[in-house]
């Protein structure tokens, strides 16, 4: 009797394990969060991974084509006025929240509201920075919101005035911090307005269920105006270790994973593979305050040793080797600018210079704690060793350590990154401007920061290409206080019954269009 | 006995004082803040932050009100998982980890005491090696090693069990095994070890010169005696697997407390830190209060509370 139970019990538990991998359950995606995501408050959200989720659940005034040009959305149209001043925005008609609310302009105008409130305490307010008055707002030196530049003429307008022209302010709006926001819920809930049965949305899903640090479920948005999604529902799991997940997802359990770059070259040439390019460049910075690199020969030299073509390979993960700043997919990008490789040049600049690398005390980089970060720190240390005659000190910190560093007392050499916010230049060259919070190197020049800012006015392409081109030659060319080494990539594993999956370079994910069979 | 357990536990919110004050100094010590990231902010959004989250205060007046809360049982707001207080994360969190660390504990226990006591008695024996070389294997591989094996052979090999999630009882068996396999083997080679030595023992050789059977001297002379050695390491180990593993929820992706040991600390998350210190601490004062109990109650030479002049 006991042995027939256990051999029952066996059986049962084969065929649960087998039956388990067979059928994916149809019209349901099961993707990988990787993590929890810290929130779904779009007003507070800030991460990659709190982003993934609320691009199912919300929309904004414009939206990114493949071409990342902003596109009408939530706003059917708008238009600019000759100083490049204010914008209206014309909602589009017949939008309803997940409640069956018709969207009004007013939700706009209380989102912006709650992201600049100081009490808020938004971490991405500054994104409307550029909105007359909403800085002063947020730093609490205006009480009265009426001053704030947005404002609701009636339900389907939203005018917005600027301090100055922002000619990307449509692709700004198409970030996350700016969608429209319920008020009535937010207060009748307070902080748990985002919880599943409490989260009004009005974009393609809606929250089903949120298992915290384990999954998070979407369900399609009966109500949603362009029409239901091909898609029921969407599984999201948190599963942080990427090999893992990529077992779940060859066991059956999971639809689309990123794969772990040592893994990339196994999928290489499997159907399942898929590599997106990114807006996301990686760069080494120095401390133009500490010797030897206040002087700009110096830094050109460091950067003339660096023979980026060798990254690929070393790497692994679809990076692409790039000399300048704007990444490539960005407007503007130009392939031809910054510093290539040459030794012989770099030696002649440090001669030049007058520093002799066999008296130079050793150069110290600094990371973070990261196996890419030191396969990379290793690489740069053995150019300028073997092409500059340098001796070269690698040193890593774990991450906090590592960001309280750079803002207190930066190291010679460090290593950072940075990804797109939204679609524009002006993202990535205003972080080496000397206004700029993200600028560790010490480095400012007026020449450069007035580019930047006459390139964020500037409406005419043309016009704004070069001035970008000139800014660009400044920051890579001459003073160089950075040197851009590649741009990065995203590697997925989707399963073979996902169609429709097209991932932005900015590493953005829309699964409105997505099905499963 | 309930005096002597009541003493001891006042004893122990003493400790969770000291642990909570010194975790907190210590937290403050690491250099860079729970709002420092990639992208840094501008000063007025970290005066908004630092108002919002109390940080604006000296760091005295941040303590006396982290205690203030904390007598009224309120751990305060995680800053990384905004809305979430630290109490949320852990009644989500704590649940899973006490039942995977419950499922190892019972096969760390059972595992080992039966193998330690099997190897002992025959020792030297062909099995005594055997259970030796895996108690070894099981000590010296760390988890990460052993969880990968075990996926590789049942989950990507055997297709036998899932490689990760946690959805049912089938899905807790790899990380259950993972978890428990170096308390296991530790407990083994412990066991072994008292075996080994209570069996030579004047009263054990006594008793099989008195003629007791061999099963009986071994259940009620040796194991009782071997026992007593081992529950000491038995209090600690379950604190620490009902806590779990930062390691083995990592692999299985198993949404348990173990991840915030790191994760809190590597965020500068100070109330989730603290948060899990504090129940890591409470469940490590229980536990070795429940194995001194035990003790008791396994060897009649303790008395517990006897107040004998």
């Amino acid at each position: 009797m006991a042995k027939r139970g256990v051999g029952v019990a066996c059986a049962a538990l084969l065929a649960l394990a087998c039956g388990r991998a067979a059928a994916p359950p149809p019209r349901e995606l099961r993707i990988n969060l990787e993590t929890e995501p810290p929130t779904l408050d779009w007003n507070l959200a800030t991460d990659g991974v709190s982003i993934i989720a609320i691009e199912q659940l919300m929309r904004g005034l414009t939206r990114l084509d493949a071409e990342l040009r902003p596109q009408p959305d939530l706003a059917e149209s708008w238009q600019v006025s000759a100083d490049g001043r204010t914008y209206t925005f014309r909602l589009r008609p017949g939008v309803v929240w997940s409640d069956g609310v018709p969207l009004s302009a007013q939700h706009f105008v209380d989102s912006w509201q709650r992201l600049l409130e100081p009490a808020t305490a938004a971490e991405y307010a500054y994104f409307l920075f550029g909105v007359r008055n909403a800085r002063a707002y947020n730093a609490g030196k205006l009480a009265d919101f009426a001053a704030v530049g947005v404002h609701a003429p009636d339900r389907a307008t939203l005018v917005v005035e600027l301090d100055a022209p922002l000619v990307y302010f449509p692709a700004l709006v198409n970030f996350m911090v700016t969608f429209p926001l319920r008020r009535d819920l937010v207060q009748r809930f307070g902080e748990r307005w985002t919880d599943p049965g409490k989260l009004v949305s009005l974009g393609p899903f809606v929250l089903e269920e949120w298992r915290h640090e384990y999954r998070l479920v979407l369900r399609a948005n009966e109500r949603y105006w362009a029409g239901r999604p091909p898609l029921d529902r969407i599984s999201a799991y948190m599963v942080q270790e990427g090999s893992t997940a990529l077992v779940l997802f060859e066991q059956g359990l999971l639809d689309l994973v990123k794969i772990p770059a040592l893994e990339i070259r196994r999928y290489a040439n499997r159907p399942e593979y898929l590599r997106r390019p990114l807006l996301r460049g990686y760069y080494y910075g120095f401390n133009i305050r500490k010797p030897p690199f206040d002087d700009a020969r110096v830094r050109r030299a460091f950067a003339l040793a660096i023979d980026r073509s060798q990254f690929p390979e070393l790497l692994r993960g679809g990076e692409q080797p790039w000399p300048s700043w704007i990444p490539p997919g960005m407007p503007d990008a130009n392939a031809e600018l910054g510093l290539g490789f040459d030794p012989e040049r770099a030696r002649a600049l440090l001669r030049e210079a007058g520093v002799d690398p066999a008296s130079l005390a050793p150069v110290r980089i600094v990371y973070n704690s990261d196996q890419t970060h030191k396969l990379v720190a290793e690489k740069v240390q053995a150019f300028w060793r073997e092409n500059l005659g340098v001796r070269v000190e690698l040193e890593n910190r774990e991450w906090k350590v590592f960001l309280k560093e750079l803002t207190s007392d930066p190291p010679p050499v460090f290593r950072l990154g940075w990804g797109a916010d939204f679609p524009d230049p002006d993202n990535f060259m205003n972080l080496f401007t000397s206004y700029s919070e993200n600028n560790h190197t010490g480095w400012a020049n007026p020449r450069y920061d007035a580019l930047v800012q006459r390139a964020a006015r500037e409406p005419e392409p043309g016009e704004r290409q070069r001035l970008y081109d000139q800014a660009q030659r400044i920051l890579v060319e001459e003073d160089v206080p950075i040197v851009p080494l590649f741009v990065t990539a995203a590697n997925f594993a989707v399963q073979p019954r996902v169609r429709g999956f097209r991932p932005t370079a900015m590493d953005l994910y829309f699964f409105e269009q997505v099905s499963a069979e | 006995m309930i005096r002597y357990a009541i003493g001891r536990l006042l004893a122990g919110v003493a400790v969770l004082w000291v642990v909570a004050t010194a975790t907190f100094g210590l937290l403050r010590f690491l250099p860079g803040g729970p709002f420092d990231k990639e992208r840094s902010l501008p000063p007025e959004i970290m005066r908004n932050l630092a108002r919002r989250y109390a940080l604006d205060g000296t760091l005295l007046e941040q303590y006396v009100d982290y205690l203030a809360r904390l007598a009224h049982g309120d751990l305060g707001p995680s800053y990384k998982y905004i809305g979430r207080d630290v109490a949320d994360i852990l009644r989500d969190a704590v649940p899973v980890s006490l039942e995977l660390g419950a499922l190892a504990f019972a096969l760390a226990v059972a595992g080992g005491i039966s193998l330690g006591l099997a190897a002992g008695a025959r020792r030297d024996s062909l099995g005594d090696r055997a259970v030796g070389l895996a108690a070894l294997v099981g000590v010296s591989a760390p988890s990460f090693v052993i969880g990968a094996g075990l996926i590789l052979v049942f989950g990507l090999g055997l297709q036998w069990l899932p490689a990760g999630l946690w959805e049912g009882p089938l899905y807790a068996v790899l990380p259950a095994c993972t978890l428990a396999a170096l308390p296991l083997a530790y407990a083994t080679q412990l066991t072994r070890a008292q075996v080994v030595a209570v069996m030579e023992q004047d009263y054990v050789r006594t008793a099989r010169a008195l003629g007791v059977p061999e099963a009986r001297v071994r259940r009620r002379h040796v194991l009782r005696n071997a026992l007593l050695a081992v529950m000491t390491y038995f209090g600690p180990l379950l604190a620490t697997l009902l806590t779990g593993s930062f390691v083995v929820e990592r692999i299985f992706a198993v949404p348990g407390m173990g991840r915030f040991f790191v994760t809190a600390v590597t965020n500068r998350d100070y109330p989730l830190v603290l948060g899990v210190t504090l129940v890591y601490g409470t469940l490590i004062v229980l536990a070795n209060l429940a194995v001194d109990l035990l003790y008791a109650w396994l060897d009649p030479r303790i008395r517990i509370g006897n107040t004998e002049k």
